[in-house]
């Protein structure tokens, strides 16, 4: 390999729906990395290719777009990477345009549009096989002759038509074949000419005529932002000739696809045999007679979802049971191991493992999700779902494809949020996101259990109860859509709305490989960028937990308890005391509990008590919400401990529901009353409901948009819960 | 004065050449674009798609809340929500 063939670049470019993905993947096997673009969410695929004579190049999987008119991020992208400005500085080698046979005349406007930016091209004609079997003839060879680029017919499914592939990629490198350009009509080229002029000429900025023709035909183009000059300045200039333009007889944002086809027409007439299938039913639209079918469609849609969902929140249990166990085990030997030293023990058994615990036990979830999302996407459905929901989203700022992560939130946030992918409008992808953490998931289930059970069952029989936990899983759901509607008028309020315009794809079988490549790829993502920070977090919650531990209280605690049990019916038998089995695991528990008090956690809960004061909570159950930050189900164990019943203890136990039961004030205005009574038990109840108490929901916003979002919910979801369990509380003492 | 005339031109042309907009076609028809406002996102998206005055379009879907809507042209299926569709004119063949 010499040294100028290192480093070539190729991207891969193409509309959606075209197979590019596919072809991506066989052309790069696993050698890909998954990123995002920089400052923005739009993700980022490259990968190595290496062609025949053992080169090899960097492969750069493009956002599949119809146009590069940039409307959405991902056009912006592709333009920017295009163009030399999107990753590192130079532009792509070559261009591998994929095109769908069966859409032609429109995937070859997207590739007339990129030939202006100057890159080489390669044209990929994928799909080969379906449009034989359809009957669609193309020839080759007289498109390789009008357009003057290289034409290769591929089928990345079946891996035919690579290796021709990799030999025209290898030659053009060197050829550089660029693709026939329109010739512009008179008033076109005169207003390129000025604005040449203008900014090139006189303003020195570095601009190429594909980059001018941006400016000139796009109303908000990509290009603009990286212009030099001030807005002030440059926007005047392209208006002025945009009007211009408008004068000579060209309507500006018109113009480029009735000259760009006008071009096209004539070049695609004999390559282009088609039978007259426009009044010809395709196998695709009989399909979509039942799937689209108002009524019966919505029943397959509901049967499908409810599959969905079944699966992320049961089949997933018993997986995500196995790794607890498994972590449990693991736990039990190395606190075995390391008996001797008890600070270590309890870092590496309740930090160290049980941080890894934290994120492992979502990996079920995530990788049951992503394979139905991979096939409802593979096959084409996905389009039909967001299609049939979307009018139940639109007036909120959501549109149709919100409704499967919103749905899986159900279950976990995590996944949910991770779905939000397949969302192409960045307005409302960002507020499912925002809105995700709002549904009930199953790590509330044991509060609402533990609650319900404790103080509504007992007083209003199984009936109420029932009725309580059915609301409290849609309570979130109900404060979202208010929530939705706010964020899509105030956060989102100066962002462009991106066009509902969704194509229902032709239905393809989807192919497994791709999909376990899928499920691999979200879970080693969801690992290495959302794991780390869950552990991290997990770590330190522990060491909240853990710390300060003066070597006093367990004499202290000791010497208590003794003197509590021989002041009543036992007597000390020559100085050495000994204690009973449930005595000395009572007082184990008494220990557990005085260090909870103590620890840097514990103070940090009666220093904030006051402000959980109007919801009702005394200090221990501020103590209890504050150590759930990272994860909502902690607070069953936290109250086991701080009621000296030892952390091993759940929702369902007998123990804990009476001695939440009996709990009463230990100081303040309310001393002797009991703390939990039926406002309390509700006010919990709503604030676990909609606070964001998971570190794991945290990392993965953080993840998909940033930190900056990731706080800004935690405050706003947080502040509701507050102030939401005051309301409850407040307004159930009225009652009470 | 003369914006009037031309809205009353407009609407005699509209009587005569039946010309109805996208949101309002039914399933079944064969209907041409007539006109397109590109200044709606939508509409110059779907411009760039090859949806251009003279083209061929139909219904061939309605979502179960009936909106949106589902056209096809030039052989592939686009869903659009009807506020959108209401900037495309056609009329029927």
């Amino acid at each position: 390999m010499s040294e100028s063939q290192a480093g070539r670049r190729v991207a891969l470019i193409g509309n959606p729906n075209t197979g590019k993905t596919s072809l991506f993947n066989t052309l790069t096997g696993m050698r890909q990395r998954v990123g995002n673009y920089a400052g923005v969410t739009v993700e980022k695929k490259t990968g190595t290719w290496q062609l025949p004579n053992g080169q090899t190049v960097e492969l750069i999987d493009l956002p599949g777009t119809y146009t590069l008119s940039a409307t959405s991020l991902d056009e912006r992208v592709a333009v920017d990477v295009i163009t030399g400005h999107g990753m590192g500085s130079n532009a792509p080698d070559l261009l591998v345009v994929v095109v769908d046979v069966e859409n032609l005349r429109r995937n070859l406007f997207l590739a007339s549009q990129a030939s202006e930016l100057g890159v080489p091209m390669v044209i990929a004609l994928n799909c080969w096989d379906v449009a034989e079997k359809k009957g669609l003839q193309i020839d080759c060879k007289l498109l390789e002759q009008r357009f003057g680029v290289p034409v290769v017919p591929t089928v990345a499914k079946r891996k035919s038509g690579t290796v021709e592939l990799a030999k025209a990629v290898e030659k053009a490198i060197e050829t550089r074949p660029i693709l026939v350009r329109p010739k512009w009509p008179e008033p076109v080229q005169k207003a390129i000419k000025t604005l040449h002029e203008e900014l090139v000429t006189k303003r020195g900025e570095a601009l190429r005529e594909g980059e001018l023709q941006r400016l000139l035909f796009d109303r908000r183009s990509a290009v603009c932002e990286r212009l030099k000059t001030p807005a002030a300045e440059h926007q005047p200039i392209i208006a002025a000739v945009r009007d211009q333009l408008y004068k000579d007889g060209f309507q500006p944002d018109a113009a480029e696809s009735t000259l760009r086809f006008r071009f096209l027409n004539p070049l695609l007439n004999d390559v282009l045999e088609r039978q007259a299938a426009m009044k010809k039913r395709s196998k695709s639209e009989s399909i979509d007679q039942l799937l689209l079918h108002k009524f019966w469609g919505l029943v397959v849609f509901v049967g499908m979802m409810f599959v969905v969902f079944q699966s992320v929140y049961t089949w997933a249990g018993p997986v995500m049971g196995l790794i607890e166990g498994g972590v449990g085990w693991v736990q039990g030997i190395a606190s075995e191991a390391l008996v001797a030293t008890p600070m270590l023990q309890s870092l590496v058994a309740d930090g160290i493992i049980g941080g890894v615990g934290a994120f492992l036990v979502f990996l079920p979830q995530i990788l049951v999700l992503f394979f139905f999302i991979s096939l409802l996407e593979a096959s084409g459905y996905m389009a039909r779902a967001a299609f049939l929901m979307d009018k139940l989203f639109q007036w909120c700022g959501l549109n149709g494809k919100s409704f499967v992560p919103l749905l899986t939130s159900f279950a976990c946030a995590i996944p949910g949020i991770m779905a939000t992918r397949t969302i192409n409008d960045n307005k409302a992808r960002l507020i499912t996101i925002l809105v995700a953490p709002l549904m009930s998931c199953s790590a509330r289930l044991p509060v609402y259990l533990l609650m319900i059970g404790a103080f509504i069952e007992p007083r209003y029989g199984p009936g109420v109860a029932g009725a309580t936990l059915f609301a409290m899983h849609f309570i979130g759901a109900f404060v979202a859509a208010p929530f939705a509607w706010i964020l899509n008028k105030t956060v989102n309020k100066g962002r462009k709305p991106e066009p509902f315009v969704m194509e229902l794809p032709h239905y393809r079988v989807p192919q497994i490989k791709l999909v376990f490549h899928r499920m691999y790829e979200s879970g080693k993502e969801f690992i290495i960028r959302a794991g780390t920070v869950i552990f991290a977090m997990t770590i330190i919650i522990w060491a909240l937990l853990y710390f300060p531990r003066p070597a006093e209280i367990e004499a202290n605690v000791t010497a208590q308890y003794i003197g509590q049990i021989t002041e009543g019916a036992l007597s000390e038998i020559s100085g050495e005391i000994l204690l009973d089995e449930p005595r000395a695991t009572e007082l184990e528990a008494r220990i557990a509990a005085s260090y909870l008090e103590q620890s840097y956690m514990g103070r940090f809960g009666k220093f904030v008590q006051p402000v959980f004061a109007p919801a009702g909570y005394d200090w221990k159950i501020t103590v209890g919400v504050l150590a759930s930050f990272p994860a909502r189900e902690i607070i069953i164990s936290t109250l086991g401990i701080i009621y000296s019943l030892g952390g091993e203890i759940d929702e369902t136990s007998d123990d804990l529901r009476s001695t939440l039961g009996n709990a009463r004030w230990e100081s303040g205005p309310r001393l002797g009353e009991p703390v939990f009574n039926i406002p309390v038990a509700l006010s919990i109840m709503v604030f676990f409901a909609l606070c964001m108490q998971c570190g794991a929901t945290l990392a993965v916003i953080a993840k998909e948009l940033n930190w900056w979002w990731s706080l800004g919910s935690f405050v706003a979801l947080t502040s509701l819960a507050w102030g939401a369990a005051v309301a409850v509380y407040q307004f159930g003492m009225l009652f009470a | 004065m003369l914006l009037c005339s031309a809205v009353l031109m407009r609407l005699i042309l509209i009587r005569n050449s039946l010309t109805m907009r996208l949101n309002q076609i039914k399933k079944g028809g064969l209907f041409r674009v007539k006109d397109l406002n590109c200044c709606n996102d939508c509409v110059s998206r779907l411009m760039s798609m090859g949806l251009l005055p003279d083209q061929e379009i139909r219904l061939v879907h309605e979502a179960p809340l009936g909106d949106p809507i589902a056209v096809e042209f030039n052989g592939c299926h686009i869903s659009l929500r009807l506020e959108d569709a209401a900037h495309v004119e056609v009329e029927p063949i």
